[in-house]
C-alpha cells in the first residue's frame, strides 16, 4: 500500500539514499540529488534545510560542524541508524509507486 | 563578496530559536549561499551576477523562516514564549496603560444603559479605536515568530482573554462569597450585570482586537504556502 506521505517521503528518500554514500553538507547535498537525477529533482533552500532539520528531530540524519579543507565551517549531515532503518520501507514504497504508475500507463521502463 | 551570515541574519531576523541554534542556522545557510555564489563565480558569472544568483535562491524569507520553525527545530517552551506570551503580554500591557491613561486624563466614557435593569455598558471609544492597532502589533511580533495562525489570533486578542478568565473565575466565587457574607445573590441580576460586563470589556474589544489580529494573519499569509511540496520537479536554469 503505497503512503500517504509518499511526496514528502519522495524528497526524504532522495536525501537518505545520498547519504548513504557518505556525509554530506547542505549545499553539496542538493547539488548531488541534483547532478544524479541529471536537474530532475531540485531542491530549493526554503525546502531543503526545514527538512533536514525535520529528519534531524526525526533522528535519521545527525548534523555536525565539520572545518573543510579550505577552513571553511560547513554543517556535514549523516545517515544514523534510525535513517538506515527508515530508508528501506521509503525504497519498498518507492519502487511500488513505480510499478503501480507502470501498470496504469502501461509504459515499460528501458 | 558580500557578508553572508550577515545577509541570512537580516532576512530571518525573526527567528525564534535560542542564541546558539540561530547562530547556527544563519551560519549554515550562509555557507549554502557563499558555496552557491562561488560555483556561479566558477561559471564565469560576473560578481554581481552571481550574488544576485545566489540570492535569489531564497525568494522568500519570511517563508523560509516560517519552515525552518515549523521543521520543529528549537525549543518548544521558547518558541511558545515568542510565538504567544511576548506578544499577548505586551498587547495587554498596552492596552491595560491605555486604557488607564485615558481614564486618568479625564475622558468620559459612553454610558448605556437601560431603565430598570442593573449594569451599565460602557465603552471607552478611544480605547476601542486603539486596539485594533494593538491587536495587529500583537499579531505581527506573534507571526515574525513564526506562529500558526490560531496563536497569532489568540495573541492578538490575549487581553480579553485574560479578562475572560477573570470573569469566569469571578462568577463562581462571588456566587459562593457573597452568601456566605450574608448578602442575598439574585442570580438574575448577577447573570445581567456580567452579561453588560461582558459586552463592555469582552466582545467589543474583542473584535476591536481580532480586526488588527485578522489583518496581520491575511497580510502574513500572503506569502507562499508552506505546504508546498518540499521539492520541485523543475528542470535548472542554464
Amino acid at each position: 500500500m503505497i503512503g500517504s506521505g509518499i511526496k514528502r517521503g519522495t524528497a526524504e528518500l532522495a536525501v537518505l539514499s545520498v547519504l548513504q554514500e557518505g556525509p554530506l553538507h547542505g549545499y553539496e547535498l542538493a547539488r548531488r540529488i541534483e547532478q544524479q537525477t541529471n536537474g530532475a529533482l531540485h531542491f530549493t533552500l526554503a525546502a531543503l534545510y526545514p527538512m533536514l532539520y525535520r529528519m534531524e528531530q526525526q533522528r535519521w540524519i545527525r548534523g555536525s560542524w565539520e572545518t573543510s579543507a579550505n577552513g571553511r565551517k560547513r554543517r556535514c549531515y549523516r545517515l544514523t541508524l534510525a535513517g538506515k532503518k527508515k530508508l528501506s520501507p521509503l525504497q519498498r514504497e518507492w519502487a511500488e509507486l513505480f510499478r503501480a504508475l507502470q501498470r496504469l500507463t502501461k509504459v515499460s521502463h528501458a | 563578496m558580500p557578508d553572508w551570515p550577515e545577509l541570512v541574519r537580516q532576512g530571518l531576523s525573526g527567528l525564534a530559536l535560542d542564541a546558539n541554534e540561530k547562530d547556527e542556522v544563519h551560519l549554515e545557510l550562509a555557507g549554502h549561499l557563499e558555496d552557491s555564489y562561488e560555483a556561479f563565480c566558477r561559471k564565469g558569472l560576473p560578481e554581481e551576477e552571481a550574488v544576485h544568483r545566489a540570492m535569489e535562491l531564497v525568494s522568500d524569507w519570511a517563508d523560509l523562516q516560517h519552515r525552518i520553525l515549523a521543521s520543529g527545530k528549537g525549543d518548544p517552551m521558547q518558541k511558545r514564549v515568542h510565538q504567544l506570551w511576548i506578544p499577548g503580554f505586551l498587547t495587554f500591557i498596552l492596552s491595560t496603560t491605555l486604557l488607564m491613561t485615558l481614564q486618568k486624563l479625564g475622558f468620559r466614557p459612553l454610558i448605556i444603559s437601560w431603565n430598570g435593569t442593573p449594569g451599565t455598558i460602557l465603552f471607552y471609544v478611544p480605547w476601542l479605536l486603539s486596539l485594533p492597532f494593538l491587536g495587529a502589533l500583537g499579531a505581527y511580533f506573534s507571526a515574525r515568530a513564526g506562529a500558526a495562525r490560531a496563536i497569532v489570533l489568540l495573541a492578538s486578542t490575549f487581553p480579553v482573554l485574560a479578562l475572560a478568565t477573570a470573569f469566569i473565575l469571578m462568577f463562581p466565587i462571588d456566587m459562593i462569597i457573597e452568601p456566605i457574607a450574608g448578602n442575598h445573590v439574585d442570580f438574575g441580576i448577577v447573570a445581567t450585570a456580567i452579561l453588560k460586563d461582558g459586552a463592555s470589556w469582552l466582545l467589543v474589544p474583542g473584535a476591536s482586537l481580532v480586526v488588527g489580529g485578522l489583518l496581520v494573519s491575511f497580510l502574513f499569509r500572503r506569502r507562499p504556502p508552506s505546504q508546498r511540496a518540499a521539492i520541485t520537479s523543475e528542470t535548472t536554469h542554464a
